[in-house]
């Protein structure tokens, strides 16, 4: 299979934008989400751990939130009934917070980067 | 104390300029990867697991080491 | 003895000059059965994430571009020449494919930046609400708020990513999309194209770039199939927790 000359494919693959500063702030987190040294302390540990388990359950919450909010529109829950809700996942949104607060991880760190399907949240 | 992963960071990276970003978009995050079995087959979990997988890995590699280091 | 591992390939039997490897090792072709990997030497436990490191391995890759499209490995591969035969033995008939899939191609990218389009509440209809409201009704109408405009928002991105894979249907073998409706980076696709569509392709993507003004985009290429390389992970379409 003979290639075009003008255009050798073993150069240097050509980039192009005229917005070069915009995508260096946005590809930023490429570099940004590497490992830095895996630190082995029990405290480290733990948090992985914690980060693994209030990822899923902050997956979960905004399904219930979602879930509730469709109830609610589809008009079969009753005013009572829907501040019961409310108050309910408001109280939950706000263990989680604290939850976060205590092992120091943001809404950034609980967003799982599954590569090609995108973020988890 | 031994570094797990396959690469670790040891540079700043700042004013990292945009061919730099591509390319590292390109080498870092795609290609074949030899360590790492991925067998669950459904559907819908097999995506969650992959990144689950990723992470139980180190955690257990950091534990594993924890272990041995209790040991000496 | 340990061994960086760059890339793999069928149809090559003979390496040319390759530039420097992984610390800048020499690359040496090693041939497992009809296949061929390209790696260096590496007595090493961790690969440094270097912009030499990085560069080095882009470049090792590339340079068979010419020859034959391989398979790329990921950054970092570092195994023994025995996991290395295993590998290959365990997945010939899943490399195979890869291959056949990626022959002739190459991979060109296309990424996105959007304007995160506002919440506009004009367009809600309010739920009628017996007043007053408590805490509880309050927190769930500002939630069904936000959902909608995740929902709108959802949407548009469907909507560029589908224009852009219409756009260049015809020119791409397969094609990788990851879509984030809520990031300034709404787009990152990856184009397998055949070589001799390479030059409408451009084309094709430089008309597209003209016809909305409004995104920004940043397109680059030709590269080595590492979106379209790894076997374990087979999902095609664009996921989002909607």
């Amino acid at each position: 299979m003979t290639f075009s000359p003008e255009n050798p494919l073993s150069a240097e693959p050509e980039i192009e934008t005229s917005h070069a500063e915009e995508f260096v702030e946005q590809l930023r987190c490429v570099t940004d989400t590497l490992p830095s040294r895996i630190n082995i302390d029990a405290q480290s540990v733990e948090q992985g751990l914690a980060k693994l388990v209030l990822t899923l359950i902050e997956f979960i919450r905004r399904l219930l939130e979602k879930q509730a909010v469709r109830r609610m529109e589809g008009g079969d829950l009753s005013p009572e009934q829907i501040e019961e809700l409310g108050l309910a996942l408001m109280r939950l949104e706000g263990k989680l917070q604290e939850l976060k607060s205590q092992f120091g991880l943001t809404d950034e760190d609980l967003n799982l980067d599954l590569g090609p399907i995108g973020r988890l949240i | 104390m031994a570094d797990f992963d396959h690469a670790i960071i040891t540079e700043e990276w700042d004013n990292t300029d945009v061919s730099l970003l591509e390319t590292l978009d390109h080498v870092l995050n795609r290609g074949l990867v030899i360590a790492g079995e991925i067998t669950i087959a459904v559907a819908a979990i097999d995506l969650i697991f992959v990144g689950l997988n990723v992470m139980v890995s180190s955690v257990e590699t950091a534990r594993e080491v924890l272990r041995r280091r209790e040991m000496e | 003895m340990k061994l960086y591992a760059y890339c793999l390939a069928a149809d090559l039997d003979t390496l040319g000059d390759s530039p420097p490897g992984i610390s800048g090792a020499p690359v040496r072709l090693l041939k497992i059965d009809d296949l061929a990997v390209l790696v260096s030497h590496a007595e090493i436990d961790a690969v440094p994430v270097t912009r030499n490191n990085a560069l080095a391995h882009a470049a090792v890759v590339r340079s068979v571009l010419d020859q034959t499209t391989p398979l790329p490995f990921r950054f970092g591969s570092l195994v023994t020449e025995q996991q290395l035969r295993s590998y290959i033995s365990n997945r010939k008939p899943a490399l195979e494919k890869k291959l056949a899939h990626v022959r002739g191609c190459v991979e060109m990218s296309v990424k996105i930046i959007w304007q995160l389009p506002e919440d506009g509440n004009n367009q809600l209809q309010e739920i009628p609400v017996a007043e007053p409201q408590g805490a509880g009704a309050t927190f769930l109408a500002d939630k069904r708020r936000q959902l909608l405009g995740d929902e709108r928002r959802a949407a548009q991105a469907a909507e560029i990513a589908a224009w852009l894979s219409e756009t260049v249907s015809d020119l791409t073998r397969d094609e990788q999309v990851t879509v984030r409706s809520s990031e300034r980076l709404v787009l990152s696709a990856a184009h397998l194209v055949e070589r001799a569509q390479l030059r409408h392709y451009r084309e094709k993507i430089g008309e597209a770039r003209e016809n909305r003004p409004e995104l920004h985009f940043l397109t680059s290429g030709p590269w080595p199939p590492y979106s379209f390389a790894n076997i374990e992970l087979e999902f095609k379409t664009q996921f989002g927790v909607s």
